[in-house]
């Protein structure tokens, strides 16, 4: 293996990143915000009405220097993913190479059911698609007071408002068990704490997180864009109050 | 102590220090360094105090005193955005805040009535709506329609009360509706929602902040 820098997106099987790894390959995750620019920069390439999430890939991708992207376009991510793996093959010279990620053992999901600050859970558990090692110290499970289900957001702001109680489900706890594809985890949650089902603005899992809010005797539906406004912020510091969720 | 709600177009106090506590109201543009207060709430509130609590929070406390039963719907129009709170079993069940389809619904309905001067209280209800998804985007439909020959009056109570009907629909159609802000004062809008209102008038923030006042002084 020739590449020094590599971009993923979504979570590539595990025997890739393994692959990587063993060639001390530096891993990208094109997913998370990489780079301070104008996201109008991509609307050449993606319309801008689409996941904030992908236009953040194609951000990166113009400003970083790669030598490959391994683009996840199965169950684990989704169909907006494929297309733009079509959108980056047009872009660049280098191989952009799709990969169906059907992993199904699980390595636990510790991280999501911690006491920890919520945005340092979600720091920890996209650092994670980097590495293949199970953690040697997992952090003991805490009695949660709040969940978040959904992805993890382009924004990370909203998870300041969260407790450290707060437990993760959906597809980020997927995403800690590296089995993207686990639908049936995804839909886990836990009908005794007062969750927000957020969702990415444009992703076809706002229906899913919309009807799960729906489901669950306390849930709350939310979805934000590129960043998340000051109504998406007021709605959950209204609704963990209002239920009486101690911050 | 003082408590403000900060709009866009007025801001509302209440000073509990005073024998009779009585609520007072100011256009926003005249706010200045003398009106801060102890707690506040409202787009324009932060500037104003150190203690300042979200609209929809205080929405719901102050909907929470007002309202007997325990489960309702509580939709507050304000000159910027709407928002709503739903409880079943005297708890919270839903809530929505739209700041982006509902942009600038009582701005927009204010400005029209100085712009043709009219008086939404002499205003017949229309037969039917414009389809209007905000203020902004409804505007347009008005000046269409005067064009082709509408009457000023019948275009602007036309897109009232598709805003009302948009407004409605937002807070989940519900068969009765308890409305807040200063559009309890609009017959046109409030006969407009396809449903029973119960107007509770422009002072439930400070109903709410001031349930929030004595809680905090528990
Ligand atoms: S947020 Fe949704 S649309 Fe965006 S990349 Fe993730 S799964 Fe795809």
């Amino acid at each position: 293996m020739n590449y020094n820098n590599v971009g993923i997106v979504g979570i590539p099987p595990l025997a890739i990143i393994q692959e990587l790894n063993r060639h001390s390959v530096t891993i990208h995750d094109l997913d998370t915000p990489m780079i301070k620019a104008d996201m109008e920069l991509t609307t050449p390439y993606l319309p801008r009405v689409y996941c904030a999430i992908l236009r953040t890939v194609v951000l990166n991708a113009l400003h970083l220097t790669l030598d490959a992207i391994y683009i996840d376009v199965g169950p684990g991510k989704c169909d907006c993913a494929l297309h733009v793996a079509t959108v980056l093959e047009d872009m660049f010279a280098i191989p952009i190479l799709t990969t169906i990620n059907d992993d199904i053992t699980g390595f636990g999901t510790p991280i999501s059911q911690s006491r920890m600050g919520l945005l340092q859970k979600f720091e920890r558990i996209t650092e994670g698609v980097k590495n293949t090692i199970m953690p040697s110290e997992p952090p003991p499970a805490c009695t949660p007071t709040a969940g978040f289900w959904g992805v993890p957001p382009r924004d990370f702001s909203i998870l300041d408002l969260f407790p450290d109680t707060t437990h993760i489900y959906g597809w980020t706890r997927c995403m800690e068990n590296k089995t993207p594809a686990d639908h049936e985890l995804e839909l886990d949650y836990n009908p005794d704490i007062p969750t927000v089902f957020y969702a990415q603005s444009f992703c076809a899992k706002t229906a899913l997180a919309r009807h799960l809010a729906l489901k669950h005797p306390h849930g709350l539906y939310l979805d934000s864009d590129v960043t998340a406004g000051g109504s998406a912020k007021a709605k959950i510091q209204a609704f963990l109050e209002l239920s009486g969720v101690k911050l | 102590m003082l408590l403000g709600d900060f709009g866009t177009s007025y801001s509302k106090f209440l000073d509990l220090s005073s024998a009779r506590p009585k609520p007072h109201i100011i256009p926003s543009k005249e706010l200045g360094t003398e009106h801060r207060v102890t707690i506040a709430t409202g787009h324009n509130g932060k500037r104003f105090t150190d203690w300042y609590v979200n609209e929809l929070t205080v929405l719901a406390r102050g909907g929470e005193q007002l309202i007997a039963e325990d489960a309702f719907v509580l939709l507050d129009c304000g000159s910027r955005d709407i928002k709503f709170i739903h409880y079943t079993n005297g708890r919270l069940n839903d809530m929505g805040w739209n700041s982006e389809c509902g942009a600038s619904m009582g701005f927009t309905i204010e400005l029209l009535q100085r712009y043709y001067d009219l008086d939404y209280q002499d205003l017949p209800l229309p037969v039917r709506p414009f389809s209007v998804t905000c203020g902004v985007l409804g505007m347009s439909r008005i000046f269409d329609a005067v064009v082709s020959g509408t009457p000023d009056s019948e275009a602007v109570a036309r897109f009232v009360m598709g805003i009302a009907i948009n407004a409605y629909r937002f807070a989940g159609s519900p068969t009765k509706l308890y409305l807040s802000g200063g559009l309890c004062d609009n017959p046109l809008f409030v006969k407009s929602i396809p449903c029973e209102v119960i107007p509770l008038g422009r002072f439930v923030l400070l109903k709410g902040l001031e349930a929030i006042a004595s809680q905090a002084g528990k």
